[in-house]
């Protein structure tokens, strides 16, 4: 069997848990800082972008992180000014990049619905290269170092971007670096939940862990964590039912979610409130 | 005591984005150092985009606003450390995972810099704050758990937590139980004159005005249709309970 391979499993098991832990941390600044439009809207672009890649022979990689900052360099300062709700970005992004993606992906009739194909929509353990894991790992650095250095700035932001703006932060710059960095992040972890999937990642964790906790830095904590638990759940379940691993890691994930919705002392509170 | 200019607006006129008809026109104000002014006038007259056009979070789109004498679309991160601001009807949902100690101490985080966390005199100062306005039981309490009041006076010591020279306080008192009502305007005022801050109040309760400040400025329509002394502005204002009620003939 497969995951009897080592060093493929390995990987996949190294790319879980720096997949799942990168999106469950970005994924608490895109929920809190109200980023979700365009998270949503630059996964699917970077779907469309790796479409592209596999079509044209390139590295999906390139062609899906040059997509996702493209679809957030339109997106976000629309996004921004709040000129446009949320759901009608939503609404005109998603479908606009799906039929992007599957233009490209029957552009190359060599390819077909070929694995690579396959990959990109659904994500692959086995495609996780050497050279994945050493991008997520640098990744992770970096993300870790942004979120300590400028913690305050993003602290305050997610909490009320106006005020922090009144209080003298400039908050510009720091928006626009956690939608740069959820751009890189989904775009890394595209391989491994797929393009279809991958958004999933990105407000699961981060939505289950807020059911719990009223304070953001446990939040900030945890989230990354259930991200990761998530993303190596999947994976097993994945192996061990020989199921595609994005859909996987969502359906644990989305029953994750499920499940804190039902125990959330945040809601029993609120219904014992009401009463 | 030569009168010091720290805040003057000239000719300014200042429109939400998306809306093409201005909120404010043509306002030409100068406020003085230590003085406390109290901002009235009827629902949607202008009075926030006055205050927000004055820390600079809406660019006005004619005319010039200068506080301490800098341009405050030019140097607003800088000058907005000075000012402690407390939105009108703020709140926060509950369940939102923040403390009140955390949101009081985001006041100081203009003053820390970039890339510096906030330090033990920070947290201090933030706690000080809190204990001044009587709220220091609070610290550890999630902000969504507390009631309109408290978050209220929450948002007060976040604006003081700051250290400003400026105040501006738009409707903070609207959501105090009856006893705060009575002791927060009093502390706001011994606060000004002890620490020779400048203070603009919008408020729609008039009952406290008239003995705690030394301005009043009314908003009607955009524009500024009274500016005096709150005595002059008492036969305004006495056969008119609430300012809802102040007409635009009602000019100085």
């Amino acid at each position: 069997m497969i995951w009897l391979e080592f060093a493929i499993m390995q990987r996949a098991l190294i790319g879980c848990v720096l997949a799942g832990f990168l999106m469950g941390l970005i994924g608490v600044f895109v929920v809190r800082m109200r980023l979700s439009a365009i998270g949503y809207s630059m996964s699917h672009g970077a779907f469309a972008g790796a479409a592209l890649g596999v079509a044209t022979a390139t590295n999906p990689l390139a062609t899906g992180l040059l997509f996702a900052s493209g679809t957030a360099l339109v997106i976000g300062p629309i996004a921004d000014k709040a000129r446009l709700h949320a759901d009608t970005i939503t609404s005109i992004v998603f479908p606009l990049n799906m039929a992007l993606a599957f233009v490209f992906l029957t552009l190359a009739p060599e390819v077909g619905l070929s694995s690579q194909v396959a990959n990109v929509l659904w994500g692959s353990i086995i495609s996780m290269t050497n050279s994945d894991l050493l991008y997520l790992t640098t990744l992770f650095a970096v993300t870790l170092a942004v979120v300590y250095f400028v913690w305050k700035e993003l602290f305050a932001i997610m909490f009320n971007r106006k005020l922090a703006e009144a209080d003298g932060i400039n908050t510009k710059p720091f928006v626009y670096l956690i939608i740069f960095l959820a751009g890189v992040v989904i775009t890394f972890s595209l391989k491994l939940v797929g393009g279809l999937l991958i958004y999933a990642l990105l407000f699961n964790p981060a939505s289950t862990v807020l059911q719990f906790s009223e304070n953001m830095r446990k939040v900030v904590i945890a989230s990354p964590l259930v991200g990761m638990a998530t993303t190596v759940t999947g994976l097993f379940v994945s192996l061990f039912f020989d199921l595609p691993v994005g859909s996987c890691i969502v359906i644990v994930s989305t029953i994750v979610f499920g499940v804190a919705l039902l125990l959330s002392p945040k809601r029993r509170r609120k219904e014992e409130n009401e009463k | 005591m030569p009168e010091k200019a720290i805040i003057t607006m000239e000719n300014v006129s200042t429109v939400y984005e998306g809306e093409s008809r201005p909120a404010i026109k043509g306002i030409n104000l100068t406020i003085n150092q230590n003085e406390l002014v109290y901002v009235v006038g009827p629902n949607a007259s202008g009075k926030t985009t006055l205050l927000e056009t004055v820390n600079g979070l809406l660019p006005p789109f004619k005319g010039k606003v200068t506080v301490f004498g800098l341009d405050i679309q030019k140097n607003g991160k800088k000058i907005r450390c000075q000012i402690g601001y407390v939105p009108q009807d703020f709140m926060v949902k509950p369940g939102e995972p923040y403390r009140a100690i955390d949101v009081v101490l985001m006041g100081r985080y203009g003053h820390i810099g970039f890339l510096k966390q906030p330090t033990e005199e920070d947290k201090q100062k933030a706690l000080d704050a809190m204990k001044l306005i009587g709220i220091e039981d609070l610290a550890d309490r999630p902000m969504g758990k507390l009631s309109g009041g408290q978050q209220q006076k929450v948002m007060l010591a976040r604006a003081l937590a700051k250290k400003p020279k400026i105040l501006l306080l738009d409707e903070p008192f609207s959501n105090l139980d009856p006893d705060s009502r009575g002791q927060i305007p009093l502390l706001i005022t011994k606060l000004h004159d002890e620490q020779d801050l400048t203070t603009m109040i919008v408020t729609h309760d008039i009952h406290h005005m008239l003995e705690h400040c030394n301005r009043v400025i009314v908003v009607t329509g955009g524009k500024v249709t009274f500016d005096g002394t709150p005595e002059q502005a008492l036969p305004l204002v006495e056969n008119h309970p609430h300012t809802t009620s102040l007409k635009e003939e009602h000019h100085h």
